[in-house]
């Protein structure tokens, strides 16, 4: 019968019409948790560009340099600090990071430092070793507690507890497109960096002093930019992804509402048929 | 005077970017002076006062951790805070300073916590310090 039909489609409507409603509340809550990520990601690259090219200038310059940080020890034991998002629904981002971390640990011994839920949630039910538990909200996650991990990372790899460093984030490009990443943070490789003359740099007080402090003090800096970026992108992602499904709602109820009136009008038309051939 | 280029970036942003004709920083050694033509070298910081001449004007600014470093005739100062001396939250550095000194008195704070309190208030100190400079 037609009027059983009108009113499934109704039922239907009104359930998609709430789905919108949901995912178009989520999209301007991305956009406005991007605006404030995306101001601090910016703020924080030059930061984290300078950082990093210090530290390759001054081991690609200096040939005499000799630090434990430089060689590292010949091993398969690799700590990943794996930077994902707290929550899902935000397309692909935190399934490309998963993506890339497994493809990078392969062949490897790998323990995660998983910052972000997700990557926690990865590692528990994949069998990773995990190294701790206390970073696994990313959006409290602080300079501070940047810090504090670069230093326990600079300790394990010093005692040999891993020789690898790496840092799988994601690159925040611009509002529509993000990248996954995977930077090497330990061994420095001198080979690698090598570029031109070596020159004679001086180190205050000494360089093992010199390597010391500022090895972990980078370590921190790029953690923090690599979050930062992770940030951003987490929230263009979900507001992406969310934007996408409010079109596609919009789109089913356009679809439901065009057969809802065509029931409609064909009920009223049978009873006028009725009424006419009744009256007949 | 001889002019280099001086960049000065913190996780905050980008503080200074441009020609200096001095600049004297805190490095975990001492005090260190650069002036133009200075010869490549890394130190890190220490906590205290950053000196920076501009333009034969003296600024002065709160500089803590990091490091600084000099090549090819570059200066890169990476601290992991840094404020002008004007831009100094003083009430926070108060603020801060008293928290910092219940924990130091508290016979029963752990060694982490007696540790965090103590870099905390050599920090408001310092800032406190500096804000005192115009």
């Amino acid at each position: 019968m037609a009027g059983v039909s009108t009113k499934e489609i109704k039922t239907r409507i009104r359930s998609m019409e709430s789905t919108r409603q949901i995912t178009r509340a989520m999209e301007m809550v991305a956009s406005a948790k991007l605006r404030k990520a995306q101001q601090q990601a910016t703020d924080c690259r030059p930061y984290f560009e300078t950082l990093y090219k210090v530290i390759w200038d001054i081991v690609g310059s200096d040939a005499q340099l000799d630090s434990p940080y430089l060689t590292g020890k010949p091993g398969k034991k690799a700590a990943f600090v794996v930077i994902s998002g707290d929550r899902g629904l935000a397309g692909g981002y935190n399934s490309n990071v998963m993506k890339l971390f497994t493809a990078q640990a392969e062949g490897l011994d790998p323990v995660v430092l998983p910052m972000g839920r997700k990557g926690a949630d990865y590692c528990k039910t994949h069998g990773v070793a995990s190294l701790t538990e206390n970073y696994t909200w990313a959006e409290g996650v602080s300079i501070g507690d940047c810090f504090s991990v670069a230093k326990r990372l600079c300790k394990g790899f010093l005692a040999g507890e891993f020789h690898r460093v790496y840092v799988v984030y994601t690159q925040f490009r611009s509002v529509l497109s993000q990248e996954p990443q995977c930077l090497q943070l330990l061994p420095l490789q001198k080979g690698q960096a090598m570029q031109g003359e070596s020159r004679q740099i001086t180190y205050e007080p000494d360089s093992v002093t010199v390597f010391e402090t500022i090895v972990p003090e980078y370590l921190g800096g790029v953690l923090y930019g690599a979050l930062c970026q992770s940030r951003a992108s987490e929230q263009a992602a979900r507001r992406t992804a969310m934007d996408a499904a409010t079109q596609n709602a919009q789109e089913m109820i356009d679809g439901l509402s065009l057969q809802f009136n065509r029931a409609r009008q064909a009920a009223i038309t049978q009873e006028i048929t009725e009424i006419v051939a009744g009256s007949q | 005077m001889n002019s280099f280029t001086l960049k000065i970036v913190t996780p905050d942003g980008l503080i200074f970017d441009g020609q200096a004709e001095e600049l004297v920083v805190r490095t975990v050694a001492g005090d260190m002076g650069i002036l133009a033509g200075h010869a490549d070298c890394v130190a890190p910081l220490g906590m205290g006062l950053a000196t920076v001449m501009v333009d034969g004007e003296k600024r002065y600014g709160a500089c803590i951790g990091g490091m600084v470093s000099v090549l090819n005739g570059q200066v890169k100062l990476v601290p992991t805070t840094f404020e002008w001396s004007d831009k100094i939250d003083v009430a926070r550095a108060v603020a801060s300073e008293e928290r910092a000194k219940s924990v130091l008195a508290d016979k029963s704070s752990s060694d982490t916590d007696l540790r965090l309190a103590e870099s905390r208030l050599k920090r408001a100190l310092i800032r406190q310090r500096v804000h005192g400079y115009k």
